[in-house]
């Protein structure tokens, strides 16, 4: 009779191991998954139901054929979402993908060390759509719970399981801490990148675009984004004259306004009032995927940025991640008179939308004769004194929406005020243009800086006067300030989303909301300051001041490696050599080993000091008196229950006459 | 029982267990280190397992170490209908004294040779297992002390042969040490085929150690001194069979125990007060052996990979 032998669990990777890798990976990929198409997700997210259903009950487990068509679905899945398999959003989706299926097939432990170097690439990848401090924080607690995982699959010494994956994890972080620094520092850094990733422009980011109809810019007034922040070298300006300039537009066709074609005049110049009214500034631009930048009215020189005409500030690149450039802007200025082509084409009218009692309005302004800049004040004082409304709840206007803004519904925002003054401008003679923007800024007490909202978004009229050149003109400002509708801004943010506190201005709730908001901005700040934005010229500048200026990027490598080198030397050495060498005994015993091995008789692993000892006297007769003498005196000092306590030094001196040479 | 006087007694204890393992040497041949093992397992309080293929002198050799020592002997030849009852005892119902009368069985003796333990019931092994741990038995109520030394010799054939039943890995732990004896070489083998007959030259032995001098050598095995850097590196052995990946389980407190234990006993044997770690290395195939799984894999190790999966990766002080 026969028993059956017990049945012994498979050992490793054990089931806790398989939960909490998958749990890792799922959180290292949250944050991509919301990049990604729709389609990649319910795909991605169904794996892992998958996963976990599977952990739990063994028969869910795919066998190796559906994996294989499991696999072929998600390629296609990719190819059908994105067209590709390189782009960065093609590329993330194919990675993530093949990593869900990967955890479906974890069979040894090598499996799971492979995820978990995956993992590493995951964090890396998700850097290509987001530089974010709290991303950061986020990916560097997935990798903590990644070492912690690598830590427990080999072994770390200890009692219990939790306690020593955390310590070894903890010292592994602390570990690398340096070596990070180093690398941060002192890793060459590009002023361009290296490749063109291609990055798609599909994905959708906040802020203008190149037209304006109504309700585009109403999106960006409830939107609660930062644009960009702003420090000024000086006194910043009064908050009514911050117009930040980036678009001017040309075209209408009586409902939406275009860049159009301008027709390019000569060189404009610039007659700038005294030079104390130059204002020095420095510009941090969120991502925008356009090129246009943003400067205060009027940017007369620019670092980090170009320019292009109508005195906008051009980026040479779309703005993908944080751009920063410096802008000297002149408040006080007059343009020249432009061509006068440029002058007729500020006058195109869409004639089809012109109604009798537009022109009506307008000739009752230009009536007494007066001239343009008497058109330009009276037509301001129309929409003053008449019932305009201003509000981001406008009724619908209809397909003129010009003339039934001005005569019938008398609400709308910036967008409406502009476009409306603009039309009524041209019609009057005067050349006139809608210019996009931002206007306002909110200091950042606790950094130092001003924050502009896409909540500031703005748009505004630049009408061409005699003797002046281009002047801003704000229809929007002119409104009466009893007839602005405060309520619709929260109306439009919709219920359970957070109220605007600017509306309730001086309650301690108010301060303290826009405490908090400027205290997290301000962290973002030093982040992007600190961390994202160490550019090259930052790192020279740290070397020069460290004395290493003259070090070239080539000097900078062979200096990065070279401590590198030298820390993971240091690193490695501690591990070979014994950890403790602080027993005086082990020392002694250590340099007896390390006499013998220049012989070739340097101990075995696992091999004792005594059975070391007997083999080397096996193979060298010769050595038996000096190392029977080292073992009988070694041995009981060490091991023995009462050490002598002059061992140390008699072994010292046996040491000193120990010179073991190899025979001829 | 006829029980030749002692011999004469020498000078050190140590000179002493020389002598046994003379003696036993001359009867068993060409063991000597498994000889060695199992008297410094003897010396330990620990309980001895011998694995190996009938008639390589697994009987003998308990029969000769307790005549050597001069232990009372008895064996328990398990088979599979053996009751625990064979091996505790039962009480009897005595007519004249009108009373039950307990009539101890064969496990109240000094050493006991349970000869092919895995051919019993599990029912029949836990009674023998359970003395060996509590040192006592308790029957109907009353517990009795087993006598003192008290140490068995199982014995059982490899796993795979038919009818037998293995013992639970828990039992497994009981027994400090595993040998295996394995086919004698080819010189001793043709001495042993020249010489004289076993089973008389058994009954010849004279006791070289008095019951009082092995109960001395046992007090002087806990005496030997284990430096700091000693329990460090069996400790380092146990973390490392926990921790590795390459045991189904680590070894148990109860197995470091035992081989430290079992690595002083063998130091006193080397004439040594003090343990080296080549002492913990000597026991170490024969003490954790038989307690460890390797990953992966059904069966207990075999005692010569301890040295490649254990020794070789835990460094030495």
């Amino acid at each position: 009779m026969t028993i059956e032998r017990a049945h012994w669990p498979e050992p490793v990777p054990d089931r806790l191991q398989q939960l909490w890798l998958t749990l890792v990976v799922i959180a290292g990929a949250v944050p991509l998954l919301s990049w990604l198409d729709w389609r990649i997700a319910v795909l991605v997210v169904a794996l892992f139901a998958l996963r976990l259903v599977a952990l739990r009950w063994h028969g869910a487990q795919p066998g190796r054929w559906l994996l294989v068509l499991l696999t072929l679905a998600a390629v296609a899945n990719c190819l059908y979402v994105y067209g590709n398999l390189s782009g960065r959003q093609g590329g993330a989706a194919l990675f993530l993908s093949m990593l869900a299926l990967k955890l479906l097939e974890l069979r040894a432990r090598r499996d799971l060390q492979l995820v978990a170097i995956l993992l590493g690439f995951l964090v890396v990848v998700q850097f290509l759509f987001d530089q974010s401090l709290g991303l950061a924080l986020y990916l560097a607690l997935v990798i903590g719970g990644m070492l912690a995982l690598l830590a427990d699959l080999n072994g770390a010494a200890g009692g219990g399981r939790l306690r020593p994956a955390l310590t070894t994890t903890t010292r592994l972080a602390l570990q690398a801490l340096p070596l990070t620094l180093v690398l941060f520092l002192l890793f060459p850094r590009l002023s361009a990148p290296l490749w063109d990733l291609g990055l798609d422009a599909e994905q959708a980011r906040t802020g203008f675009s190149d037209t304006m109809e109504p309700g585009a810019v109403s999106e960006l007034v409830v939107n609660g984004e930062l644009a960009f922040r702003v420090r000024f070298y000086a006194t910043p300006p009064p908050p009514e004259q911050r117009y930040w300039r980036g678009l001017v537009l040309w075209q209408t066709d009586g409902r939406r306004w275009t860049v159009g074609e301008p027709p390019q005049g000569g060189p404009v110049s610039l007659a700038l009032a005294a030079a104390a009214d130059r204002l020095d500034y420095e510009v941090v631009l969120e991502p925008t995927d356009r090129r246009w930048l943003f400067a205060l009215d009027l940017p007369v020189a620019a670092e980090g940025a170009a320019f292009a005409p109508d005195h906008l500030l051009r980026a040479r690149r779309a703005v993908e991640s944080a751009l920063r450039y410096r802008v000297r802007s002149a408040l006080d200025y007059r343009t020249s008179p432009p061509s006068a082509a440029l002058r007729d084409y500020a006058l195109r009218l869409p004639a089809a939308t012109i109604t009798p009692r537009m022109r009506a309005l307008v000739a009752s302004w230009r009536g007494e004769g007066a001239d343009d800049q008497a058109v330009v004040r009276r037509a301001l004082a129309h929409f003053n004194r008449e019932a305009f409304h201003y509000t981001l709840l406008p009724p619908p206007l209809g397909p003129n929406p010009v003339d039934a803004f001005l005569f019938e519904t008398r609400r709308g925002f910036c967008e409406h005020y502009a476009s409306s003054f603009a039309t009524l401008m041209r019609l009057a003679g005067i050349p006139s243009r809608v210019v996009l923007g931002y206007l306002g800024s909110e200091p950042n007490a606790i950094g130092g800086y001003h924050m502009v909202w896409q909540s500031d978004a703005h748009a505004w009229v630049e009408v061409l006067l005699p003797g002046r050149g281009w002047v801003r003109v704000d229809p929007t400002a002119a409104v009466d300030p009893s007839r602005i509708d405060n309520q619709s801004a929260s109306r439009l943010l919709g219920a359970g989303n957070p109220v605007r506190f600017e509306l309730t201005q001086g309650a301690w709730l108010a301060q303290l909301a826009r405490g908090a908001r400027q205290f997290a901005d301000s962290i973002d700040a030093a982040w992007q300051d600190w961390v994202l934005d160490f550019s090259a010229e930052d790192q020279l500048g740290l070397l020069q001041r460290l004395g290493l200026g003259r070090l070239g990027e080539y000097g900078l490598a062979v200096l990065m490696v070279a401590t590198f080198s030298l820390t993971l030397g240091a690193v490695l050495l501690g591990l070979v050599r014994a950890p403790r060498v602080s027993d005086p005994l082990v020392s002694r015993h250590a340099r007896f080993c390390r006499r013998l091995a220049r012989i070739g008789l340097a101990p075995h692993p696992g091999e004792g000091p005594q059975d070391h000892g007997r083999r080397v006297i096996a193979a060298r007769p010769d050595l038996a008196a000096p190392v029977s003498r080292f073992l009988a005196l070694y041995l009981p000092a060490r091991f023995g229950p009462a050490p002598d306590p002059r061992a140390v030094v008699r072994l010292d001196a046996l040491l000193r006459g120990f010179r073991p040479r190899r025979r001829r | 029982m006829n029980r030749p006087e002692p011999r004469p007694v020498s000078a050190s204890p140590v000179d002493r267990c020389s002598a046994v393992l003379e003696a036993a040497a001359a009867v068993i041949l060409g063991k000597e280190h498994e000889l060695r093992l199992a008297l410094t397992c003897l010396l330990a309080r620990g309980h001895l397992l011998i694995e190996d293929l009938p008639g390589v002198g697994k009987t003998t050799l308990a029969h000769l170490l307790a005549r050597l020592l001069g232990l009372e002997y008895a064996r328990i030849q398990f088979t599979s209908d053996l009751l625990p009852a064979d091996v505790i005892g039962v009480s009897v119902y005595d007519r004249a004294s009108e009373s039950f009368r307990f009539h101890s069985g064969p496990v109240f003796s000094q050493l006991v040779l349970a000869d092919e333990i895995n051919r019993a019931t599990p029912k029949a092994q836990s009674a023998l297992l359970e003395a060996m741990e509590e040192r006592q038995v308790t029957v109907e109520g009353e517990t009795r002390a087993l006598p003192e030394p008290f140490f068995v010799i199982a014995t059982q054939n490899p796993l795979h042969q038919i009818g037998t039943f293995p013992l639970p890995e828990s039992q497994l732990d009981r027994f400090l040490m595993r040998i295996e004896l394995g086919y004698p070489a080819a010189r001793q083998e043709k001495r042993l085929l020249a010489g004289e007959d076993r089973r008389a030259l058994v009954a010849r032995q004279a006791p070289v150690l008095a019951p009082a001098e092995l109960a001395a050598l046992q007090e002087l095995v806990v005496a030997v001194h284990a430096a700091p850097a000693v329990i460090d590196y069996v400790h380092a052995i146990l973390a490392f069979t926990r921790a590795s990946g390459r045991f189904a389980y680590g070894l148990s407190p109860r197995a470091g125990l035992g081989l430290l234990r079992a690595a002083k006993a063998w130091a006193l044997l080397g004439g040594r007060d003090y343990v080296l770690p080549e002492d913990v290395q000597a026991v170490l195939p024969a003490c954790c052996a038989h307690r460890l799984v390797g990953s992966g894999e059904g069966a207990v190790l075999d005692a010569s990979r301890v040295d490649a999966e254990i020794l070789a990766h835990v460094p030495v002080p």
